[in-house]
């Protein structure tokens, strides 16, 4: 006798499994198995038609919609014209060659300046954004200082203190999806520097939302090394041993957000917490620096 | 000599112009007002000309076309998404219970469902079920790693069927399956 019907964890994983069959991506072995449930499973065949009626909806209702007219037209002149632009317009006189030639090296040799510039204010901004990394990588990733089972929000108001407690509901309320497992004051060994360090979990990965105190030290603007803008504030970006950093200045503080997610959703989480944590910081004791902090560092 | 063959012109629209309807469909989706669509995708074409050198003919030019599209759309994004994430707030309680969905499912109704969606639920959805991109063509497109589509194109899957089901409510539509699954819960 088959008893598919009265066994739960079949239907939970049969349920789990429908996105991917819905989308051919399942193997022919779990299809199958899928199936065969199913046609003892009067609620999973259920919502499994139910879930492919709405996608046959939506695919139905997408394909008819026109496209206009005018925009297959403005798409062909646009490229026509486009294809069909000179490259030069004209021959110059040798003068003006020899004028052109001068400028150029004027130019490159301004150019070449700059650009030095620009490499070591790129490598500024990169070791700052190192900080956040190494901070991820040795206390949440290598040494997994978080519990599987996030800890009460009491519990991280007291592992903060008064002065970084307001953060928390701050990192809650603009990471949706994740999860605040721990939060703590650490640090990295071989340096006395101090990190608030917020441990979340979501969308299958561990990310750190970091603070630590700037000690006088600035991020360069300049629309070469900014990622961004939030308020009247800049964030950057970048990609450090395998992670993805998005950083940015707030009060005192330079803030990070650390994980392995893409640099696009980086910059979007950095832009929703830079200024809610201004806020957080400014709203309580938290203004308090980092270099009066007496908390031990906790795990 | 000056000016650049139109043989490549013709090359790029044989390989691309099929592919302007599911171009503007998912840029309208994505963006909701038409102009803007409109303005997205001829910058698309004119993208995809210039980088058309790049192209590897016989590989898949609808989702080259799409990375081109997402690539521009993240310009736009950044203050879409700022919204998009604060509405996600509300996909939290969404995965409690499963929604009833409407036996009868008009145009109008799952398209203003879909544009209910955040963003960043919304284009995974627009990918999977319309364009029927696999879930690698999705990740590699928004650069995404394959569990963010997959748990974010359910989690987008679940909210279209809230969202429907309140669009039918609003609308008065009768949900005849809603007591069909009652009894076979």
């Amino acid at each position: 006798m088959n008893v598919l019907n009265f066994d739960s964890r079949q239907c939970d994983r049969t349920r789990r499994q429908m996105d991917s069959y819905l989308s051919n991506e399942l193997l022919v072995e779990t299809t199958d198995e899928m199936l065969r449930h199913m046609e003892n499973c009067v609620p999973c065949s259920s919502e499994l038609e139910s879930r492919m009626r709405v996608r046959e909806a939506l695919q139905r209702a997408a394909v008819r919609q026109p496209v206009p007219e005018q925009l297959v037209q403005a798409i062909h002149q646009r490229l026509k014209k486009n294809q069909s632009r000179p490259y030069w317009t004209a021959r110059a006189p040798a003068w003006a060659l020899v004028l052109a030639g001068a400028a150029l090296i004027v130019i490159v040799g301004i150019a070449g300046q700059q650009w030095m510039r620009l490499d070591r204010t790129r490598e500024m901004v990169a070791s700052v954004l190192q900080l956040g990394v190494s901070d991820h990588l040795h206390c949440a990733i290598h040494g997994h200082n978080y519990p599987n089972v996030a800890n009460p929000p009491e519990v991280l108001r007291e592992k903060l203190g008064p002065q970084y407690a307001e953060l928390l509901p701050a990192v809650e309320k603009k990471l949706p999806g994740f999860q605040v497992l721990e939060a703590h004051i650490c640090s990295v060994p071989g340096s006395p520097r101090k990190y608030v360090h917020f441990i979340t979990r979501g969308e299958g990965t561990i990310l750190s939302v970091i603070l630590t105190k700037r000690n006088g030290e600035t991020l360069p603007a300049g629309r070469f090394v900014t990622a961004g803008s939030f308020g009247n504030g800049n964030f950057y970006e970048k990609q450090l041993e395998g992670m993805s950093v998005a950083g940015f200045q707030v009060g005192g503080y330079f803030g990070f957000v650390v994980s392995n997610l893409s640099e696009h959703e980086m910059d979007q989480l950095a832009e929703g917490l830079a200024p809610a944590l201004r806020t957080a910081l400014n709203a309580g004791q938290a203004q308090a620096a980092l270099s009066h902090l007496i908390v031990p560092f906790r795990q | 000599m000056f000016f650049k063959s139109t043989a490549g012109l013709e090359d790029f629209e044989t390989a691309a112009m099929p592919h302007l309807t599911a171009l503007y469909r998912t840029a309208k989706f994505l963006v909701h007002n038409p102009a803007e669509a409109e303005d997205l995708v001829q910058d698309v074409y004119l993208e995809a000309l210039k980088s058309f050198h790049r192209f590897q003919p016989g590989t898949n030019c609808k989702a080259w076309l799409f990375s081109i599209l997402f690539h521009r759309l993240h310009h736009v994004r950044r203050r879409l998404l700022k919204s998009s994430l604060e509405d996600t707030l509300r996909d939290q309680d969404s995965m409690a219970a499963e929604p009833p969905v409407p036996q009868e499912i008009r145009d109008e109704n799952i398209l203003a469902a879909l544009d209910q969606l955040p963003l960043a639920f919304r284009e995974i959805v627009v990918m999977a079920d319309v364009e029927e991109f696999s879930y690698k063509e999705v990740a590699d497109t928004l650069k995404l790693p394959l569990g963010t589509v997959m748990s974010r194109l359910s989690r987008g899957r679940k909210l279209l069927r809230e969202e429907l089901s309140e669009v039918a409510k609003s609308y008065g539509i009768g949900n005849s399956a809603k007591d069909a699954e009652g009894e076979s819960a």
